[in-house]
């Protein structure tokens, strides 16, 4: 292992235990704050994307090159697509539906939930629906009717 | 004691912190899609060499495993609106088909939008990133939209 892969391995078990405690792994946290019923959801999202907003902003001015990789700190705006409407349309289907993310299937795993088992398996077959679309997208450029949805694979997010 | 809802003002800045360490240590935008993918695509190589991504998956799912032992049990009654709507062996089996699709839902979905909820709603807005504010506006709006319609219809 490598110290990038303990570090990783560290942050996914703080946000393990944080999502666990917080309740997002249970899909009635996740309707109640869709149904506006309780305001838990989006005060917790707040507070975490304007904590993660203001550390990012005092990284760039303080720390200019990762601890760990030397690489520099560094980040591009990506510019809107049609892909992200799309993509994101058939995502919060799935996510109003059922309840919950992808970090939440992975809390309901660890939990022992064991309704989160058809999640990751349905989770998983769309990943690989996307590699196959994805390949068959890019082979055949520009004709066939995905192309202007299906990100390539060397898409300046495609780490997500 | 554990069973107790984590105040939103301590979890929330938690999460947050965990995407100003990622980018600290290693310049990575930290996304949960991104360790399910990691784990996906190493696997389907037949290969066990898992990055950094990877290895967030499986401290995920032993961070969640730890919290489930220390707080004594899972804090978990039944799927919310499926399992009171339906019943016996026949709801039981009706549910898991409909998490079954939510999950190619959103494994199709995130990965064409290039995020979820973390990689796009969480870090990437924190980036400022447009993109992530569109996919972020699109899928809370589908969502609500979402549950608005099954609230309607139960």
């Amino acid at each position: 292992m490598r110290r990038t892969h303990v570090a990783g391995l560290l942050i996914g078990i703080v946000f393990g235990v944080v999502l666990s405690w917080s309740g997002m792994s249970s899909p009635v946290v996740i309707r109640e704050g869709l149904l506006f019923e309780d305001p838990y959801l989006f005060l917790f999202f707040f507070g975490a994307v304007t904590t993660a907003f203001a550390g990012l902003r005092i990284l760039r001015k303080r720390a200019p090159r990762a601890l760990l990789t030397g690489e520099r700190v560094a980040w591009e705006p990506v510019k809107p697509e049609r892909r992200h409407v799309v993509g994101s349309l058939v995502f919060g289907i799935g996510w109003g539906v059922s309840g919950a993310c992808p970090g939440p299937i992975a809390t309901q795993l660890g939990q022992g939930i064991w309704w989160g088992v058809p999640t990751t398996i349905g989770l998983v077959g769309g990943i690989l629906l996307f590699r196959r679309l994805q390949a068959r997208t890019h082979a055949d450029r520009g004709r066939t009717p995905c192309a202007s949805v299906i990100p390539s694979p060397i898409a300046a997010d495609a780490t997500a | 004691m554990l069973h107790s809802q984590l105040p939103w003002w301590i979890g929330g800045p938690i999460l947050g912190l965990c995407v100003v360490a990622m980018r600290w240590l290693m310049n990575e935008r930290l996304g949960v899609m991104g360790a399910w993918s990691d784990v996906v695509d190493t696997v389907a190589a037949r290969r066990l060499s898992f990055g950094p991504f990877g290895w967030v998956l499986f401290g995920l799912i032993a961070g969640s495993a730890a919290f489930a032992v220390i707080a004594g049990g899972r804090d978990f009654h039944g799927y919310g609106w499926m399992t009171d709507t339906f019943h016996g062996t026949g709801g039981t089996i009706l549910i898991a088909a409909i998490l079954l699709v939510c999950g190619v839902l959103i494994g199709l979905g995130t990965k064409v939008a290039g995020g979820c909820t973390s990689g796009n709603g969480l870090s990437g807005n924190a980036m400022l990133s447009p993109a992530s504010f569109v996919a972020t506006m699109t899928f809370f709006a589908t969502g609500i939209a979402v549950n608005v319609v099954i609230a309607a219809l139960i």
